[in-house]
């Protein structure tokens, strides 16, 4: 399965398995993590998708072996959650939280510049600019998700590890998300590791998909795992993510109505183009 | 070893004298100058760790830690040494047990708090009601007394002041870093059990310095109170602990004076406490003013 050069690999784990309380979460893992890719971790609740990211993260203990051969030391890492423990009456600002990572002054002696500077930089790159003075505690679902890319991003990392970091946000909110993530990916070349829901975002913006049950079903490039058989076994459902890909016998889905086998059919489906092609259950 | 110890502590004897110059006529006596130097000492200690305390939603925590007071105290005399030791370094160990459960245990954190706290509590009242005359003993750290603060723990007091200072220079971005979230908190780098420890620890050495000055029962309160008014009054994190400070030391001073004054003659603790509660009454009809005019 894995198929990167060494140097070219970011993370390998090989034979990872976490057990806990008895139970077999993650079994007998091997998968390799492109450097400077887009690799998203697919698969129902419970799969042990979250698991995995605490498992690289050192927050978890597993057996098996994490390793990251493309670099001489462990490297900078961030994690971005699905949302941080927030009250509302906490009065931390966006540009404080930014700068919490960021600097060593504590925040009751004031922000220095270069963290001021470095918090309006980074929130310029998620489209945040705007929010700096906000209270965390204010912010919208969208908002707060882009503000915790955003200070994910100031620590310039090597590694990117998001828990479904928009869980929960609007379609136009979760597709700005993965645009600026991308764009800053590009920018800045960190490895992304993301667990996700999303299928068809999946399909437009990943490299590398993991689809994770327990095990390790199936990893490669979007069209080659999002498979509907996988997607099946993975899910209990028929998903049908790619057109050529759909089960139903008939030229138009019982289902959803779509023409699955138009020859018209895009390769990928992107997200600004409506239905033929989106997921159907 | 125990006077050993004390003769490495600072003398802050001048210091509380100095106090004496102030045009106070309730400051001629020592032990008024002494108890409001500890005041100054103390308030700003409470006041730093209390924004912690709010932000991780430990107030049970050390509520807990002031509670094990009885049994440290129950300890020392048990054992013949001086519970003025005794009880700050049981309080330190219920402190770390309290954080080790809770990071190791599926229970969530207040229940595992809870076991501990009654484990402790019943220790102590096991050992008190054992001992003849010993719940007379108790009642000085039941009620709290600055008032009969000593040299000796004026001297810890500075030291201990000094530590937390280090302490809050250091870990307060990274202690707000893991209340927000812990793994986000350690993949930036920050080591999430020991500064949980850390904190802890510190945490369980000021609640018991302040159950000598408001007793077992009202120790939460210290804590709490002034960071609480703070949350309502501040507009940034960085502002809200020092509006912590100047609450909590305004409570300490007003209280003490206010409870030296012959027409009202209180308990010193309990008034420290009503002040910084009225402090938080006005705080909360100002933050509903404000709201109201957000709205």
């Amino acid at each position: 399965m894995p198929t990167s050069l060494p140097s070219d690999v970011a993370v390998r784990l090989r034979g990872l398995t976490v057990r806990r309380n008895g139970l077999t979460i993650l079994r007998d893992i091997d998968a390799d993590v492109p450097r400077g890719g887009s690799t998203v971790v697919i698969g129902p609740n419970g799969a042990g998708k979250s698991t995995l990211l605490l498992c690289i993260t050192g927050e978890l203990a597993c057996e098996g072996s994490i390793t990251f051969p493309a670099f001489d030391r462990p490297p900078r890492m961030a994690y971005v959650p699905q949302h941080v423990q927030l009250d509302a009456g906490l009065p931390l600002t966006v540009l404080e939280f930014l700068a919490l990572g960021g600097q060593r002054r504590p925040l009751w002696l004031g922000i220095a510049a270069a963290a001021r500077e470095r918090a309006i930089r980074h929130l310029e790159i998620v489209q945040a600019a705007h929010l700096l003075q906000r209270r965390m505690g204010d912010l919208s679902g969208g908002e707060q998700r882009r503000v915790l890319l955003a200070s994910a991003l100031a620590r310039r990392p090597h590694l990117l590890l998001l828990d479904e970091p928009a869980a929960g946000v609007d379609a136009s909110g979760e597709r700005l998300f993965w645009k600026v993530l991308t764009a800053a990916r590009q920018e800045q070349g960190f490895t992304q590791i993301m667990v996700s829901h999303n299928l068809s975002l999946t399909a437009h913006y990943a490299d590398q998909v993991l689809c994770l049950n327990g095990s390790l079903m199936r990893a490669g490039a979007p069209h080659a795992a999002l498979t509907a058989p996988t997607l099946r076994a993975l899910f209990g459902v028929p998903i049908h993510l790619y057109p050529e890909q759909c089960e139903e016998p008939d030229e138009t889905c019982a289902q959803c109505g779509a023409h699955c086998h138009s020859a018209e059919a895009p390769a990928c489906p992107s997200p600004d183009a409506a239905p033929p092609s989106s997921p159907t259950r | 070893m125990l006077e050993s110890l004390s003769a490495l502590l600072p003398d802050l004897q001048p210091v509380a004298d100095a106090l004496g110059l102030l045009p106070l006529d309730c400051l001629h006596p020592v032990f008024m100058r002494q108890a409001l130097l500890a005041v100054l000492l103390l308030a700003p200690m409470t006041a730093a760790l209390g924004v912690s305390v709010v932000t991780f939603r430990m107030a049970f925590f050390s509520d807990a830690i002031g509670h094990s007071a009885f049994a440290g105290v129950a300890l020392g005399l048990l054992f013949s040494l001086d519970p003025l030791f005794t009880m700050p370094a049981f309080g330190v160990l219920v402190g770390l047990c309290i954080m080790a459960v809770r990071r190791g245990s599926l229970l969530s954190a207040d229940t595992s708090i809870g076991i501990v706290f009654s484990a402790v509590v019943a220790f102590g009242l096991a050992v008190v009601s054992r001992t003849p005359g010993m719940s007379r003993n108790m009642a000085q750290f039941l009620y709290g007394d600055i008032l009969t603060v000593t040299s000796a723990e004026l001297g810890f007091l500075a030291l201990l002041a000094l530590g937390l200072l280090l302490f809050v220079l250091i870990g307060f971005n990274r202690l707000l870093l893991i209340a927000l979230h812990p793994v986000m908190a350690r993949a930036q780098g920050v080591r999430v059990a020991l500064w949980q420890y850390a904190f802890a620890a510190l945490l369980s050495l000021v609640a018991m310095m302040a159950v000598r000055a408001v007793g077992v029962l009202l120790v939460t309160a210290l804590l709490i109170v002034p960071a609480a008014t703070a949350r309502h009054l501040a507009r940034t994190a960085g502002g809200m602990f020092w509006w912590a400070q100047a609450v909590a030391l305004f409570s300490g001073i007003a209280g003490l004076l206010l409870s030296a004054q012959s027409w009202l003659g209180t308990a010193s603790g309990a008034t420290i406490i009503l002040v910084a509660c009225a402090c938080f009454l006005l705080s909360t009809l100002l933050a509903r003013r404000q709201g109201h005019r957000r709205a």
